[in-house]
């Protein structure tokens, strides 16, 4: 197991440096520069000074050719962890980072909690009423969930809510008068601003998720020793929840691990829809503002939290499922 | 079939392997029902300038006759003679005025998907509303956007890129996708080492910013752009799955049979293992198609696609997204999106069911 464990991790380190060097290349190769995008953001009709633009350029590295700016960049990162500072924002990546990872984590932490709860008592429901008329009408139900796109739901909701019964707010994480609220005020708030957002993220996965556990069920409930268990007299629901459920959690604890990058990464298209100031909004900005630190910042955290979570749905599928093993 | 096999009794001929497959696909009847869709879809977009249109699909005109409904595929297929004669894309009254012998079939509905049509150009049609005024009515039958153009035309007119961005960018990945797995399979070693680190690769790249900064490379990108760079960043499930199927498939007797009689090793790959290994195969590419169109509308709605004109369903919906309250925005391009994607989706299951009777992977 350990070995196996070295193996994926160099192995792994091996493919960030392709990725990273990739990622780099490509962008440096997009036209236009941060220098040009951030003078474009605030006054598009002032010229670059010639000589204002070149000193800008040196003291953001970029005068140089990219496979150097790459290895200074990867320098900087191995020895020193840092990520270099932000152009736009004029701060270091990492605090960016940690700033927008807050309102992404409460966005998908919230769904993937709800989309795990839900998502049992349905998955059950829907394997003791199996093929029943109203099982059939529920899993067509959640099927259609499944194949409806977020961003469509999302404007959809949007109409309804925010503008005929206008219960719920248009965008944003607070609300103006934020400051002057009390504590719990404050939380209110935010909750107030979540409904939509978390909404439009949970569907999705709860139909993914109940699908994933009916389909898993139907085949654990044809073995042989569910029909011991229902032939020795054991509670039907007994049968359900005790004998089969607990089986369909291995396939169930290794999605969890692919999860893990969706987590942090969260939606672009859902972020910007909402104005929700979260990774995925921060990731289509610095695209559109050219700024190469905030990029590899995130690309790199990305990809490492990608390789992490399949390596991590590995090893919890050798841990729970006895069966497999690397050694 | 030769005299040996024709004179043999044959009781019930033994079902192909693709003819049980369409068996098995045709018991689901909502993946039959997603099929006959995805056709109805097919025809609508090869006669979206038909069903709506303010060219002609045919007409006589100067003793000729032309079909100028052609040059929404293509602006260049316009004749020639009508640019020279000054229409100036309005037909109905300038064929009467220049030439009172002509005579033109029209299309179902007189709308056009990039411009406005203006009063008195049709007979009894006023000329179309635009912005909060665009409710549907019997003119606009799915109302109109901000700038008056009409919406149906828009979403027929779109369904063209959708359909072509399922196929063109999932036959790419198809191409790719096959093409490397089957490598990594049938040869194993290092080969499949290297094929199966470039997949890995390819795979924790994030999809997004690959695709974003290739657009913006492209500086003037075109829908088939789009299509291109789609394919190439979304065919790494199909290569695992074609590699599974390849390092499964080698083994087999009728394989080691080939290599017996010295069949070599490229047409034992492609005429031998592929075709018992691509009706798996198809699941992952249909899967692809709905996630292809999720990926292009997604993006047009984001703004990063091809720039105006360009007759999407998602740049549609976009225009719904600053005005809330013209729910024809958002409903009708909304729904189409959504059922192009359940489509695809209740094919790809269906597919998945019918060439797995074990079901065994069935939620995976």
């Amino acid at each position: 197991m350990f070995d196996y464990l070295v193996r994926r991790m160099l192995i792994g380190a091996v493919t960030l440096l392709f990725i990273t060097f990739l990622i780099y290349a490509l962008i440096r190769q997009m036209p236009g520069d941060p220098v040009v995008a951030l003078q474009a953001e605030q006054d598009p009709s002032r010229k670059v000074d010639p000589a204002d633009y070149q000193r800008m350029r040196v003291s953001y590295g970029l005068d140089k050719p990219w496979p150097i700016g790459y290895a200074q960049w990867l320098g900087k990162l191995t020895t020193t962890l840092d990520l270099g500072r932000s152009f736009t924002h004029k701060k270091p990546v990492w605090a960016l980072i940690r700033e927008r990872a807050g309102p992404t984590l409460l966005l998908s932490l919230t769904s993937l909690f709800l989309g795990y709860v839900l998502s049992g008592p349905l998955g059950l429901y829907s394997v003791v009423r199996a093929n029943k008329p109203d099982e059939r009408v529920v899993s067509t139900l959640l099927y259609m969930l499944y194949s409806l796109p977020s961003f469509v739901a999302a404007l959809g909701l949007l109409y309804v809510f925010y503008q005929r019964l206008e219960w719920l707010p248009l965008r944003g994480i607070v609300s103006d008068n934020y400051e002057s609220l009390s504590w719990w005020g404050r939380v209110g708030d935010i909750a107030y601003h979540m409904v939509l957002p978390v909404t439009c993220y949970t569907y999705g996965g709860l139909a993914y998720y109940s699908r994933f556990i009916r389909a898993n069920m139907m085949e654990v409930v044809r073995q042989d020793y569910i029909r011991t268990a229902r032939a020795k007299g054991v509670h039907p629901l007994k049968v359900i929840v005790v004998h089969s459920f607990r089986n369909t959690m291995i396939p169930m604890v290794t999605q969890l691990g692919l999860t893990l990058p969706t987590l942090l990464s969260g939606s672009v298209i859902l972020e910007q829809i909402f104005t929700w100031p979260g990774m995925g909004r921060l990731f289509f900005e610095s695209i559109g503002t050219r700024d190469y630190p905030v990029i590899m910042g995130l690309t790199l955290i990305f990809s490492l939290l990608t390789l992490a979570g399949q390596l991590l749905a590995d090893v919890l599928y050798a841990l729970v499922d006895p069966r497999v093993s690397y050694s | 079939m030769t005299a040996a096999s024709d004179s043999t009794p044959v009781v019930s001929p033994p079902r192909g392997y693709w003819s049980e497959v369409w068996r098995q696909f045709r018991k689901r009847r909502l993946a039959l029902i997603a099929l006959i869709y995805i056709v109805f879809l097919s025809g609508v977009a090869l006669c979206a300038p038909m069903i709506a249109g303010t060219r002609p699909i045919v007409c006589k005109y100067k003793g000729q006759i032309y079909f100028p409904c052609l040059a929404y595929f293509n602006p260049r297929w316009e004749p020639g003679i009508f640019l020279k004669d000054k229409f100036r894309q309005v037909y109905p009254k300038n064929l009467k005025k220049k030439d009172p012998e002509s005579w033109a079939v029209w299309p179902l509905v007189y709308q056009d998907p990039f411009r406005r049509i203006k009063k008195d150009e049709w007979p009894g049609q006023p000329e179309n509303k635009f912005g909060m005024e665009g409710v549907p009515d019997k003119h606009n039958l799915m109302g109109t956007d901000q700038q008056g153009w009409d919406v149906f035309a828009q979403l027929v007119h779109g369904t063209t890129v959708a359909l072509l961005v399922g196929f063109v960018s999932m036959g790419l990945a198809g191409l790719i996708g096959i093409t490397v797995g089957a490598l990594g399979g049938y040869f194993g070693g290092w080969v499949d080492m290297l094929t199966s680190r470039i997949t890995e690769v390819v795979m924790c790249i994030p999809t997004l910013i690959l695709i974003l900064a290739m657009i913006a490379i492209l500086e003037k990108t075109t829908i088939w752009h789009m299509m291109v760079i789609i394919g190439i960043t979304s065919w790494t499930s199909i290569a695992r799955l074609t590699r599974a199927e390849f390092l499964k498939l080698r083994e087999s007797e009728f394989v080691t049979a080939a290599r017996a009689i010295g069949v070599g090793e490229i047409r034992i790959m492609y005429r031998y293992i592929l075709p018992n290994a691509l009706a798996p195969i198809l699941v992952p590419i249909t899967f692809g198609i709905a996630s292809a169109i999720l990926i292009e509308s997604g993006l047009s709605f984001l703004g990063v696609g091809p720039p105006p004109p360009n007759p999407s369903w998602g740049t549609l919906l976009n225009s719904g997204r600053t005005n809330l309250q013209m729910w024809w925005l958002i409903l009708f391009p909304g729904m189409a999106i959504f059922l192009a994607v359940l489509a695809y989706n209740l094919i790809g299951e269906g597919l998945q069911e019918a060439t797995d009777p074990r079901l065994k992977e069935a939620g995976r």
